[in-house]
């Protein structure tokens, strides 16, 4: 354990020393490179867009700066409240949870999903599994390990397919729990998830918990990317808007509820591709506060080729846009939105700001590579994003005592991943401003669970 | 070449040659969703029925038989 500890540290520190001295090298080498950064400033054009990247650079400099600090302070304080309620609570006293399990041609995995569900440490639950008129056998599937569970009540219920909201709100109907965890119907939780975020609600401005995800199929280089993606989406991101009481996504693969928030907010809507996301922000909106649990993970199976990925990544993208749309009131009145008014204007920058400066960082500094032959410029713009992930990485990786390797494939991410990611996302945003249909896009199980 | 001037020329290659995947793996994206069978229709099978009869399960309609077919068994 505590090799690997050393090796996670040693690790980080190489591959963080190594890209910074890079970048000192780059740097010199661009100074070397007589009047490179005077050429930016040449004509209109080039001075509009270097100014653009510079201001963009450094939000994005202070973005990271934030959320490691803050994810820090958070992961403190958790330690700390960690010691203070190690009191073990009365058995007898913990209310019931209902586990909701929305269920569409989940066949390949269903059973081993409810299998796990009924392994999970806690004295008071049910499990609800909702049939979302699959056309596979998950209905059969799920009746067996229904009649197969003894103490603990499984409920399978068909319905005619009506998309994941409607079925998580058909759970929700059915629910006798005073709590309810909806999750995914391809999700394995551990076995402490019912009890680490259940304390939450001792505080009654908590509305909500949201869970931790981890990819369970690291079985190439997309998959151990995303596992990275969520290792830092979550350790770092998520922990920091936690500290700031404002998690603004409850990942649809594990979030707890108190049934009555669910009800005051009308449960899930129709009209967004991010049910999960758009559920958040209603719940932000009328004032619930929302803790974020990172001991109680959810092992999920992510897209493990390109395709499927750019299908997932394309819904997110336009979803969380529909459900900030939704909400856009926000971002016009600070004083009234208070903290969300920060949160809208914090996703925009995610899901548009984002993508579309780096995509223009890299198509602008390749044209002036190619142009002017400076490519080490394009190289020193590289190599700033190329640190700061891995910076993020190498914190996030060592915080949630992850796999070492990891931290390599932060390199990786800005090689080549997220440039191909971008191209999707910023092609997805164009779409929903213009209005175009889409489907859901149902990602095809391998059972990896 | 010096190291740095290597490395710039592989990530210049890099970064061109990775957009233009991602636009085309965004065109082979949507052409895969379009060539997908469209959304069920209504009268469709739903899932439900999975290879049974149409025939709703619960509702149908009650016909009273008239009272001049029933006959009396003595």
């Amino acid at each position: 354990m505590e090799v690997k500890k050393i090796t996670r540290v040693a690790l980080a520190a190489l591959v963080v020393g190594g890209m910074a001295t890079l970048l000192v090298m780059s740097y010199a080498k661009v100074q070397e490179a007589k009047g490179s950064f005077s050429l930016l400033m040449e004509s209109y054009v080039l001075s509009a867009i270097s100014t653009y990247l510079l201001v963009f650079l450094g939000i994005l400099i202070l973005r990271y700066a934030v959320l490691i600090l803050y994810s820090f302070m958070e992961h403190f304080e958790v330690i700390k409240r960690g010691y203070a309620t190690a009191v073990p609570r009365e058995e007898s006293s913990l209310p019931m949870i209902s586990l909701v399990v929305p269920a569409f041609n989940e066949g390949v995995v269903i059973q081993a999903a409810i299998r796990s569900l009924l392994q999970l440490s806690y004295p008071n639950y049910e499990i609800i599994v909702i049939d979302d008129g699959s056309t596979d056998d998950t209905y059969e599937k799920a009746m067996v390990v229904a009649q197969e569970s003894g103490d603990i009540a499984v409920r399978v219920v068909t319905k005619r397919n009506g998309g994941k909201a409607e079925a998580l709100n058909t759970g929700m109907t059915l629910a006798r729990g005073e709590f309810i965890l909806n999750m995914d119907g391809d999700t394995k939780l551990s076995s402490n998830t019912l009890r680490a975020c259940i304390r939450h609600f001792d505080n009654p401005r908590v509305g909500a918990v949201a869970g931790n995800v981890k990819v369970i199929n690291r079985e190439n280089i997309w998959s151990r990317i995303q596992a990275l993606e969520y290792v830092e989406g979550l350790a770092m991101a998520r922990k920091a808007q936690s500290f700031m009481r404002a998690v603004n996504i409850i990942p649809g693969p594990i979030g707890m509820f108190r049934k009555s928030v669910l009800q005051q907010v009308g449960g899930y809507d129709h009209d967004t591709f991010a049910e999960d996301c758009d559920l958040t922000l209603k719940l932000l909106m009328h004032g619930w506060h929302i803790a974020y649990e990172p001991s109680a993970v959810a092992w999920v199976e992510t897209p493990s080729r390109l395709l499927d990925l750019l299908k997932q990544r394309y819904r997110w993208t336009r979803g969380i846009l529909q459900a900030t749309s939704k909400h856009s009131y926000a971002l016009w009145q600070p004083r009234k939105a208070g903290v969300n008014f920060g949160i809208l204007w914090y996703m925009l920058f995610e899901g548009i700001m984002w993508p579309f400066s780096t995509l223009l960082g890299n198509v602008f500094f390749s044209y002036v590579a190619i142009q002017y032959g400076l490519a080490s410029l394009l190289f020193y713009w590289w190599l700033q994003l190329t640190l700061l992930d891995v910076v993020s990485a190498a914190y996030c990786v060592i915080v949630e005592e992850e796999e070492p390797s990891l931290i390599l494939y932060a390199i990786a991410f800005r090689l080549f991943y997220i440039n191909i990611i971008d191209v999707s996302k910023v092609f997805a945003t164009i779409e929903e401003w213009r209005g175009h249909t889409m489907t859901w896009g149902k990602l095809e199980r391998e059972g990896k669970l | 070449m010096d190291l740095i001037s290597i490395l710039a020329t592989v990530i210049l290659a890099t970064t061109i040659g990775t957009v233009m995947i991602g636009i085309a793996a965004y065109a082979a994206f949507k052409l895969r969703d379009k060539r997908k069978p469209k959304a069920r229709v209504v009268g469709e099978d739903d899932g439900l029925s999975r290879g049974a009869s149409k025939e709703p399960v619960f509702l149908s309609r009650y016909v009273p038989v008239p009272p001049t077919s029933i006959k009396t068994v003595k």
